[in-house]
């Protein structure tokens, strides 16, 4: 027995020495260890999708002209040298030319160097391959033509000025700069086909050069010893698909540096030793519930007992505005890291008016009255909301079943959380066949995608969803949409988005839960720690970074 | 009929039973619905996921998908997996060759620590090395394998800091070949020892894991009978005949008791397989396991129908092998009636 207890009292000194000798021991010196959330599913510039894993090896692999600085919207130069304005003479008076400087000996990985052609060559590729899943639209909607003036001197001329070119399109990882000689040599350009090179390789001038990519296991980062700019001070690993309470473990052990977490996480890492908690800033991608204006006659799921044209009446979607319980969505699922912002503009974001008067809390007597006027109150319905499994937007979607069957028994939402692959299927079909849905937005860096994709009666999502069959005066808001976005005075532009906000206001066409807040965990011995929400998921870019 | 024209036909029967079951796991997977799902991202319009489908053939009528995923069989392209992001040929073979891997690992673990303890407790019955080891096979029987590999995990990643997770160093990884998928053998193929350690360092945490489960069916089964053997009058007689104790118990009843443990360690193995999901899982571990569980759940059918085809055709070869086996073992079994 007396061994048994010194056996013991050894094992437990042992693991206290080591916890206690761990965590102030910097782990894996010389390389920053991120523990990601998705697999990337390509890291070609052409073929990548907004928001998507790949996204996030493209920012640290690739080089645009111009990037978002680490510190908020303001553009810095990335391969152009300067940033184009009017007063520097690089925009065009009318708008409708901008002309970028080429940075000079920048080389690419393959050892290449870096020309106007390579710049051209690049954009013209998204918009020649027009892959589905890509964002050739980012570029093929806004540019007329572009041509190389000097080996160092690349020239755009759009289709009609734009307020928004420079931070949603020049910026775009769609629109970052890859090495002519590797996609020619390695497949070309072939309209419509994927080049499977480029989703596996890297050929780009970024500070990181791509050093093997193992599915589902990592990805590789070497320093690019070449790079133009300042090199990187650390090497990169990307761990994919660890179970989240798993990244969370990683991070307390030290295993991890960083970790892609969210919310409901944030009571597990409080508080570690040896960890800090960045929750400054707001994600830019509002979590919403959709209202379909467009259902096709007997599509519906058999539950539902709702008319087809149910939300076309604009008092039916303020009522489930009203509705819904905010501070349970925000201070439940969030975790109180969050804003409420049921808008259309997110906080951060260009034309954001923070006077606009916005839905942000529960109001029973409103919402009733609402449904009483609409004729809903008393003959109650049933509607099915169709979501993704096991996220954030399943729990918005129980927030309002929740809400709704509270104010009314004789109300029934019927929540159909269904894998990712399902409920993307189902999002895409034209006319949609669910009344509701409860997904983000993509992000945006300007507002200009935000409404004309989003809420434009006649937009990429307007047209699909019938928003044409409930706004109350559609050609105001369309009108608005596109004014807003060839406006050049500031002042003016901003005006016309104020507007548009009190508009929707009377007028929604999305519930929006709450403006999720950014939560990023990593390990205090991070040295340069900066995150912008601007930057692809999880807004960090790992040249910053040391240890 | 002779074995030789028993074998030809089986053969030439084979090809039939692989196409008819490829035509059944087909229209079974496509029964759950179109696989295009998987391609696609919530922000594609209507247009788009049409091109999509016109990319992989699924706009055609399902036999025409059917002749399109054969033809691509037969030229080596078993489809896109869009769990993986890459040609399912390319992953298959190394997700393959690691759970293989880790199977094996848990097997060795299993095996040796199970006839050891079983062997101990049954040559020590009743006394506390036998209790102790009773109620260890106990836990490993009883004890759920998420749990025991989170503590594990808890333990010896994040308190220690012992054993690492994953499968390996990627920088010691990248720095060998790969000819077999299996990293302990291409690392020793390299003489890189260093790879090698590292392999193995790797292994330990989710082979105990998976392994401590099948150690204790096997150590109760080894215990149980060799108790049976050293009953029996044999024994009385070696040790009548005045051979040492540990002779007996080694060349005797040990060697006896293990027929029927043999038995359950082939039974084991399938056991092992199954909880390789799990421990792939919790440990990062990137073997076939993982992958299926992440393709189920997500709908990557051109990897469902892999992995069910796979199974489905080393299942018929297994079956054709064990047939001749048997003919050749017995005599009696009529070939072919």
């Amino acid at each position: 027995m007396r061994n048994l207890i010194i056996i013991t009292q050894t094992i437990l000194l042992g693991v206290f020495l080591a916890v206690g000798a761990q965590a102030q021991t910097v782990k894996n010196p010389g390389i920053l260890v991120h523990a990601a959330d998705d697999e990337a599913t390509t890291l070609d510039p052409a073929q990548v999708e907004a928001g998507e894993g790949g996204e996030t090896v493209i920012l640290q692999v690739y080089d645009r002209l111009l990037e978002f600085g680490p510190s908020g919207p303001e553009l810095v130069p990335g391969l152009a040298s300067v940033v184009p304005t009017i007063d520097n003479g690089m925009i065009s008076d009318d708008g409708m030319t901008y002309t970028f400087k080429i940075r000079e000996g920048v080389v690419f990985h393959d050892g290449t160097d870096l020309t106007a052609e390579d710049v051209k060559f690049s954009w013209d590729r998204i918009v020649d391959m027009d892959l589905p899943e890509g964002q050739s639209g980012v570029i093929a909607d806004i540019v007329s033509d572009s041509k190389v003036i000097d080996d160092y001197t690349f020239q755009v001329t759009l289709l009609e000025p734009s307020a928004s070119f420079l931070n949603s399109t020049v910026v775009s990882m769609a629109a970052s700069i890859v090495s002519q000689d590797a996609v020619m040599a390695n497949g070309g350009v072939v309209e419509g086909e994927p080049n499977q090179y480029m989703a596996q390789n890297v050929a780009g001038t970024g500070p990181y050069k791509l050093k093997a990519w193992n599915r589902g296991e990592n990805i590789l980062l070497d320093i690019n010893e070449n790079y133009w700019g300042e090199n990187a001070k650390l090497a990169a690993r990307i761990e994919i698909g660890a179970e989240p309470d798993v990244r969370v473990l990683g991070l307390r052990a030290g295993n991890y540096d960083t970790i892609e977490t969210d919310p409901s996480f944030v009571a597990d890492i409080e508080g570690a030793d040896g960890v800090t908690l960045h929750t400054g800033g707001l994600l830019l991608e509002p979590i919403h519930v959709g209202f379909n204006l467009n259902i096709p006659e007997g599509s519906l799921p058999k539950e539902d007992t709702i008319p087809t044209d149910f939300f076309h009446d604009p008092r039916v979607r303020q009522a489930f505005n009203y509705a819904f319980d905010y501070d349970a969505f925000l201070y439940g699922p969030l975790a109180g890291f969050g804003q409420f912002n049921p808008h259309y503009l997110p906080i951060g974001i260009f034309g954001h008016d923070a006077d606009a008067p916005v839905y942000g809390a529960q109001d029973k007597a409103k919402a009733e009255a609402l449904f009483r006027d609409a004729g809903y109150w008393d003959k109650g319905f049933s509607v099915s909301v169709i979501t993704e499994e096991s996220n954030l937007f399943a729990d918005a979607a129980l927030v309002l079943k929740d809400s709704m069957e509270a104010l009314n028994p004789n109300f029934r939402i019927n929540v159909l959380a269904v894998a990712e692959a399902v409920f993307d299927e189902a999002h895409a079909q034209n006319p949609i066949e669910y009344a509701m849905w409860v997904k983000n937005a993509d992000p945006f860096a300007d507002p200009h995608p935000y409404m004309s994709a989003y809420q434009h009666p006649d937009g990429e999502w307007g047209e699909v969803h019938g928003f044409s069959n409930g706004y109350r005066n559609p050609e105001k808001i369309a009108e608005l949409i596109d004014g807003a976005s060839i406006e050049l005075d500031v002042e003016k532009r901003a005006a016309m988005y104020a507007e548009l906000q009190r508009l929707l206001f009377d007028d929604p066409m999305w519930l929006i839960t709450a403006q999720e807040g950014v939560t990023m965990a990593y390990r205090s011995w991070v040295k340069g720690f900066e995150m912008n929400p601007l930057w692809p998921r999880p807004s960090l870019r790992f040249v910053y970074l040391d240890k | 009929m002779q074995i030789r024209d028993y074998i030809i036909r089986r053969l030439l029967v084979l090809p039939v039973l692989i196409i008819g079951t490829s035509i059944i796991v087909f229209a079974l997977t496509r029964i759950g619905g179109s696989p295009i799902g998987i391609y696609l991202s919530h922000e594609m319009n209507p247009a788009e996921v049409q091109e999509m489908k016109e990319r992989f053939h699924l706009d055609k009528p399902v036999p025409v998908q059917y002749f399109y995923w054969i033809k691509g069989v037969t030229q080596g392209d078993l489809g896109w997996s869009g769990v993986a992001s890459a040609p399912v040929v390319d992953v298959f073979p190394k997700k393959f060759a690691a759970t293989m891997e880790l199977a094996i690992a848990a097997g060795i673990v299993a095996v040796s620590l199970g006839i050891a303890l079983g062997t101990f407790a049954g040559a020590r019955r009743n006394k506390l090395a036998d209790h102790i080891i009773r109620v260890v096979s106990v836990g490993g029987a009883s004890m759920p394998l998420f749990w025991f590999a989170i503590l594990l995990l808890i333990i010896f990643w994040v308190w220690l800091g012992w054993f690492p997770i994953g499968r390996s160093d990627p920088n010691l990884f990248e720095a060998i070949a790969h000819p077999t998928g299996f990293y302990t053998i291409d690392a020793l193929l390299a003489g890189n020892f260093a790879a090698f350690r590292d392999a193995i360092w790797h292994l330990i945490m989710p082979a105990v894991a998976l392994g401590y489960g099948a150690t204790a069916i096997i150590a109760r089964m080894m215990r149980s009978s060799l108790i049976e053997e050293l009953q029996e009058d044999y024994v009385d007689a070696a040790k009548a005949k005045g051979l040492a104790e540990r002779v007996v118990l080694k060349k005797h009843a040990r060697r006896n008791a293990l027929i029927p443990t043999v038995t359950v360690i082939g039974l084991t193995f399938g056991f092992l397989l199954q909880g390789t999901v799990v421990a792939e899982i919790i440990f990062r571990w990137p073997g076939l396991g993982r992958w299926m569980a992440s393709a189920v759940l997500r709908g990557d059918q051109a990897t469902i129908m892999t992995y069910v085809m796979f199974t489905s055709i080393l299942f018929l070869i297994v079956n054709l092998v064990v047939d001749i086996i048997y003919a050749n073992l017995d005599r009696r079994v009529v070939l072919g009636e």
